[in-house]
């Protein structure tokens, strides 16, 4: 178990659904962890933003939310180009993946990553984004 | 009615011209004094029926029927031959490559029926090739039409749970009584529909998944489906639940259909309680050996009728007033069936049931 970090400051959103963003970020707010909230409704979006602000000690994506089912370019691919950010970058970086279903190829694919946290199954729970946030930071 | 196609190939034009004039009225005729030359015109014509002489200068025909089955198996072919060449067909007869041998000299008759017996195979083998194209095409559909279920029709509904969910958050229906139980209402709805939509889901990848055979632990699994079904099923801990597990032996077995198996008795179980039952008690025993897993599943619920209990195992059956899509028992039917297990069951109304499986040991 490595150490957990201070407590984390931005939530990234990447969801195709509208209504699935404001869900999640209804309830990221309620467990009243993250200082920021960031939705982005396309991969692209979400990569671009990210790549943009790599050397922005300011915008540092603690905890990123991202759905797997998406047009275009979906979490797998998505994830294809965060395995290419720095090393420093992914190490406090964590990438929770949602899923709609509990597809069994999704599964394996996400544990073949090394840079995904988790996967869960949508709709998101409260309690699960809690326990993450337990124990990843150190929360007072 | 399609005109039958027919390549007759003989290095003796007066054959070709005889074979001509018998049958032009019959058929559409195309010749050729060569093997070189027949393969040249089936390479640009879809002949149905190929007859060819078989000793012919360059290439015999044997030689062409088999360079013709290389490029395109699917023309007849009918052999021309004098009785002492039957010696050197018999291996070209056996390996397939000649459909039927015809003595010269030919006489219509016998010519003509082989031609029509030829096209008849044919068109049976064509059909059947058609057929199998369309099979593979709507297998390929359904395919797509699960992963449609499991991806598009899942989706929006997760998110109706997640408003839900945000809802009670935010204490929206804390408000007024009504409220509250709308709220619960739609809620209760929703999870209905994500069971049906993922038993269906579960019933289709049995169907389908073949058998891996992984070490099964039963106490983690039977720990973990307990949770899980109790979540699923929105239960507080009013059940009580009694596990015990007798497992020193390894155990390999397809754990995704035993997870299904399992899965579906044990919410079975939760969901078939009596409502006003002080001390609900789910009991749950498992015992592994060389040989099998034995394990049953027993509960003081509801309990089924004498007379349904030859039923509960059938596609879509229900009992009257009960929630439950009707596909549990029977996807833990079809399931047991792929590992070669067994499942019976007693049952007293308003006492209890029990479940009583055997699945086999894959070591």
């Amino acid at each position: 178990m490595p150490p957990k970090a201070p407590k984390p400051n931005l939530l990234v959103i990447i969801d195709d659904s509208s209504f699935d963003l404001r869900i999640n970020s209804g309830i990221a707010t309620h467990i009243k962890v993250f200082t920021q909230i960031l939705c982005f409704s396309s991969a692209e979006e979400g990569l671009d933003f990210l790549v943009e602000n790599l050397d922005n000690p300011q915008i540092y994506p603690h905890l990123i939310l991202l759905d797997i089912q998406m047009p275009e370019m979906d979490g797998f691919e998505f994830m294809k180009r965060y395995d290419k950010f720095p090393d420093n970058f992914k190490k406090g970086s964590n990438v929770v993946m949602l899923s709609s279903t509990d597809d069994l190829q999704d599964i394996t694919r996400v544990d073949s990553n090394k840079n995904v946290f988790r996967l869960l199954k949508k709709p998101l729970q409260i309690e699960q984004l809690k326990a993450i946030a337990e124990e990843l930071y150190l929360l007072d | 009615m399609t005109i039958i196609k027919v390549l007759y190939v003989d290095d003796e034009e007066n054959n070709l011209s005889s074979f001509k004039a018998n049958f032009r009225r019959l058929y559409e005729i195309y010749t050729a004094t060569s093997g070189a030359a027949a393969l040249d015109i089936l390479s640009q014509t879809d002949v149905h029926v190929v007859i060819s002489d078989q000793r012919m200068p360059g290439m015999t025909g044997v030689e062409l029927f088999k360079k013709i089955k290389k490029f395109n198996p699917e023309p007849i072919r009918i052999l021309l031959t004098g009785y002492t060449d039957i010696e050197a067909l018999v291996d070209a007869i056996n390996d397939g490559d000649i459909y039927r041998y015809i003595t010269k000299p030919w006489n219509d008759i016998e010519l003509n029926n082989g031609i029509q017996n030829a096209y008849d195979v044919f068109k049976t083998r064509r059909e059947l090739k058609e057929k199998l194209a369309e099979l593979q095409k709507t297998n390929d559909e359904l395919n797509r039409f699960i992963y449609s279920i499991s991806h598009e029709l899942r989706a929006p509904l997760a998110s109706a749970l997640g408003v839900i969910n945000l809802a009670k958050l935010d204490n929206v229906y804390s408000d007024s009584e009504k409220g509250h139980e709308y709220w619960n209402l739609m809620e209760e709805c929703c999870n209905r529909l994500d069971y049906n939509i993922t038993s269906t889901l579960q019933y289709y990848k049995n169907s389908r998944y073949t058998n891996i055979k992984e070490e099964v632990h039963f106490e983690k699994l039977i720990q973990d489906l307990i949770i899980i079904h109790k979540l699923a099923n929105n239960i507080d801990d009013k059940i009580k639940f009694e596990v015990s597990i007798d497992q020193t032996e390894v155990f390999l077995g397809d754990i995704f259909r035993i997870e299904i198996i399992l899965g579906n008795l044990i919410s079975n179980a939760i969901k078939y309680q009596k409502p006003d039952e002080e001390n609900k008690l789910i009991k749950i025993d498992v015992k592994v050996n060389l040989l099998d897993a034995v394990i049953t599943i027993v509960d003081n619920g509801l309990g089924i009728l004498n007379d349904h209990l030859n039923q509960i195992f059938n596609q879509f059956f229900r009992v009257h007033n009960q929630k439950g899509t009707g596909l549990g028992l029977f996807i833990v039917r079809e399931a047991l069936a792929k590992l070669d297990g067994k499942i019976s069951v007693e049952s007293v109304v308003n006492s209890g049931t029990q479940f009583t499986l055997r699945i086999p040991n894959q070591r």
